[in-house]
């Protein structure tokens, strides 16, 4: 007893002894309490696009607040960063519950790194949507942002080479080439495109022009290498995107120009007549003119890509998926992770996308409920996919490996730069699928 | 009978050596070893390494068009920018020795470039080479050349030399400041000989100053040539390997098969940097034994 005495007088005397003994104490009653808190991971990119992060910060607000207990910790990313750091993590097993991706990276489902999502609300989801996150019969993404290739003009420069859009929206092939004459005639640039900072915009012309001559099935069997790219259909479309490209269509500093300044390019500063983007554009463009807008009062319109002669489906169009979330596969969280993602799939959280955004996405929703500043814009869009047949996924969302880079470097740069001839593009294609 | 002061203190040894060993072994020696190993099979999360025996190699030398491309501007670059950066850098070296008016200027203006990382570089010139307001085509315009002026990063006959002209610009004074150290150690003795002998300036640099500075210009060739073959990031800013891979260089190549392919397969990718690991090698042997001086010189 003397004994036990002397030494809880030396413990005592030690205080820093002491206080480690509370610590561990502590941390052995509240430990428990602490880990019951189920922190689901999320790895995202838009760390740079302030709407797009609210809406996601938003969701997570109220997520948390609707399922106590369960907290969502978002690390934000730009998209090279995050896509370098999932490779990473995702090989080593670290991966986060719940990331971004694009429906082009087949090589998380090739892996067996994505949870099945069927779990997930379809009944609020574009089918379209699932179609394009669908490998093996199982969706794997939840497609947030979706948006459509469009050609956007300037009405005032339309108006003043004399030109009027058709009802149906969509010049001619002889009718745009008229136009881009024209325009260069007037010493401005009938195209704002830009390719200096993404491997995709400089493709739209390409792979819009010969989905319209070729039609959803042939053009979607020329990606995958089923329709030679030597079919003379091909060589006849790249020969009229030729002549518009020697009519001087782009801007000189095409390949150098970036994304941003390809809109600044077309709506302020030289000023083109009409800009062929993804329907993203507002993403930009409706931002205050000091912070790389367009101008108030801008005259935008929206007309359709321009109609290829002797095309099997002039009315067809681009449609892509991009920003997604998905589940990893060996998330600590799983169930968690789809109810988060369920929580966003809701019409009214749709709607509240287009309001903010002013994107499409792929959770279904009523634009003609959609008010305030843009709705005018929104019918103008919607008037522009009247009747339209979609193909789903650009060609880098399609084509993989040797064919994907081949494509990017021939259609998305080489080619509307005028560096390459028809019959060298056709070539080096066909080559790259042997 | 060795006493036991004089055994070597293997444990003092082991101790001072294990931490540089340890570190050696981890981050150089494994991942050369391991990056080999790959190169051998298939490497995919989630399942067990599929040995390929030499499929990869086969299909990278004999099938892959796009390695080749890369390895052909890889070498244009590496052979020749290291003879204008250091070709110049002995003119600027020399100039700057003879104590020009303005030397210590422009030993600092000169040398400034290689104190900014590429990724800095790069933009600066995009930015100097764009077509609309760049500064190398707002020149030319002024000085009535429009015909020049062109999308120097944009066309594939363009793309490369302007790059290795970049490269040029930026090493140049790293190159100039360790030539004139080398001019500054010379020995008076030699040059004052020469001078008593009426040698003239261009027989002085030929037969005296180059001679003396070759182990220099040796090193700073073959540093050149491998930082050359290695290349990625000035390449990355600006072009990413293209316009139609023009400016592709194995690196960018590497890079691209490793983690933009829509593959987590390393295995391929391993088998670039293998090959590229064995032709380095072999290059940088061959230029020390092929320029190395075979005579000791005296003075």
């Amino acid at each position: 007893m003397n004994r036990l005495w002397h030494s809880l007088a030396a413990v005592a005397r030690r205080g820093t002894l002491g206080v480690s003994t509370a610590v561990v104490a502590l941390a052995l009653l509240v430990g428990p309490a602490l880990a019951s808190a189920q922190e689901v991971t999320l790895w995202t990119h838009w760390a740079a696009e302030k709407i797009k992060r609210e809406f996601v910060e938003d969701a997570i607000r109220q997520f948390e607040a609707a399922n106590p207990g369960v907290r969502i910790k978002a690390s934000w990313y730009e998209k090279t960063a995050l896509y370098a750091a999932l490779k990473t993590a995702l090989r080593a097993g670290q991966g986060p519950d719940i990331f971004y991706a694009e429906p082009d990276q087949v090589e998380y489902m090739e892996n067996g790194l994505l949870l099945d999502l069927s779990g997930l609300n379809w009944n609020n989801i574009e089918p379209w949507a699932r179609e394009i996150w669908s490998y093996k019969g199982k969706p794997y993404g939840f497609p947030l942002e979706a948006w459509t290739v469009e050609v956007y003009y300037n009405q005032k420069m339309l108006q003043d080479i004399g030109m009027t859009v058709p009802a149906s929206r969509q010049f001619d092939a002889a009718q745009f080439l008229d136009l881009t004459r024209k325009a260069k005639a007037k010493g401005w640039t009938p195209m704002s495109l830009g390719v200096g900072d993404r491997p995709f915009p400089g493709a739209h012309l390409t792979h819009e022009a010969l989905l319209e001559k070729l039609g959803t099935d042939d053009y979607g069997r020329l990606l995958q290498g089923k329709l030679p790219w030597t079919d003379p259909r091909v060589a006849d479309t790249l020969r009229y995107l030729r002549t518009l490209i020697d009519a001087g269509l782009l801007p000189t500093s095409f390949t150098s120009m970036k994304l941003g300044e390809a809109h600044t390019y077309f709506h302020t500063n030289p000023g083109a007549l009409t800009f062929l983007s993804g329907s993203f554009y507002t993403s930009r463009a409706f931002n205050p003119p000091d912070k790389g807008g367009q101008p108030a009062g801008f005259p935008l319109g929206i007309m359709r890509f321009p109609a290829m002669t002797n095309a099997a489906c002039n009315h067809c169009k681009t449609m892509a998926v991009g920003g997604s979330y998905v589940v990893n596969a060996t998330a600590k969280y799983p169930r968690e992770a789809v109810s988060f993602l369920n929580s966003m799939a809701t019409p009214a959280n749709g709607n509240r996308w287009l309001e903010a955004v002013l994107v499409q996405t792929g959770i279904k929703t009523d634009a003609s409920k959609i008010s305030g500043p843009y709705a005018g814009y929104f019918r103008e869009l919607a008037a522009a996919n009247v009747g339209a047949k979609y193909f789903f996924g650009l060609p880098s969302q399609v084509l993989q490996g040797k064919a994907k880079e081949a494509f990017t470097q021939i259609f998305n740069n080489a080619f509307p730069a005028g560096s390459i001839s028809v019959d060298d593009a056709v070539r080096q294609m066909a080559a790259a699928y042997q | 009978m060795t006493r036991s002061s004089d055994r070597p203190p293997w444990g003092a040894i082991a101790v001072f050596l294990l931490p540089a060993l340890v570190v050696y072994t981890a981050l150089t020696a494994y991942p050369v070893v391991r990056t080999f190993w790959n190169s051998l099979h298939k490497v995919l999360p989630n399942r067990p390494d599929e040995f390929v025996g030499l499929a990869n190699y086969a299909t990278l030398l004999f099938s892959d068009d796009t390695f080749w491309r890369s390895v052909r501007n890889t070498l244009v670059w590496a052979c020749a920018s290291p003879l204008f950066e250091v070709g110049i850098a002995l003119l600027l070296a020399l100039a700057l020795y003879a104590k020009v008016p303005g030397s210590r200027f422009f030993r600092i203006a000169w040398f400034t470039p290689v104190l900014m990382s590429y990724v800095v570089v790069g933009i600066l010139w995009v930015w100097i080479y764009n077509y609309d307001w760049g500064a190398v085509n707002a020149l030319l315009r002024l000085l009535g050349l429009d015909t020049w002026t062109r999308a120097w990063l944009g066309k594939p006959e363009t793309a490369l030399p302007a790059l290795i002209f970049v490269t040029t610009w930026m090493w140049t004074g790293f190159n100039m400041v360790v030539l004139l150290a080398s001019l500054h150690s010379l020995p008076s003795e030699v040059i004052e000989a020469a001078e008593l002998d009426n040698c003239g300036w261009g027989a002085k640099l030929w037969h005296v100053i180059i001679p003396l500075v070759k182990p220099t210009l040796l090193n700073l060739l073959v540093l050149s040539f491998i930082g050359k073959m290695k290349i990625f990031d000035l390449v990355w800013i600006t072009t990413k390997g293209g316009p139609l891979w023009s400016t592709e260089t194995v690196s960018t190549y590497l890079y691209k098969r490793a983690f933009e392919w829509s593959t987590f397969d390393l295995g391929y990718p391993s088998t670039i940097a293998a090959v590229w690991f064995v032709i380095i090698m072999t290059c940088v042997l061959v230029l020390t034994r092929v320029l190395r001086t075979r005579d000791r010189l005296e003075y």
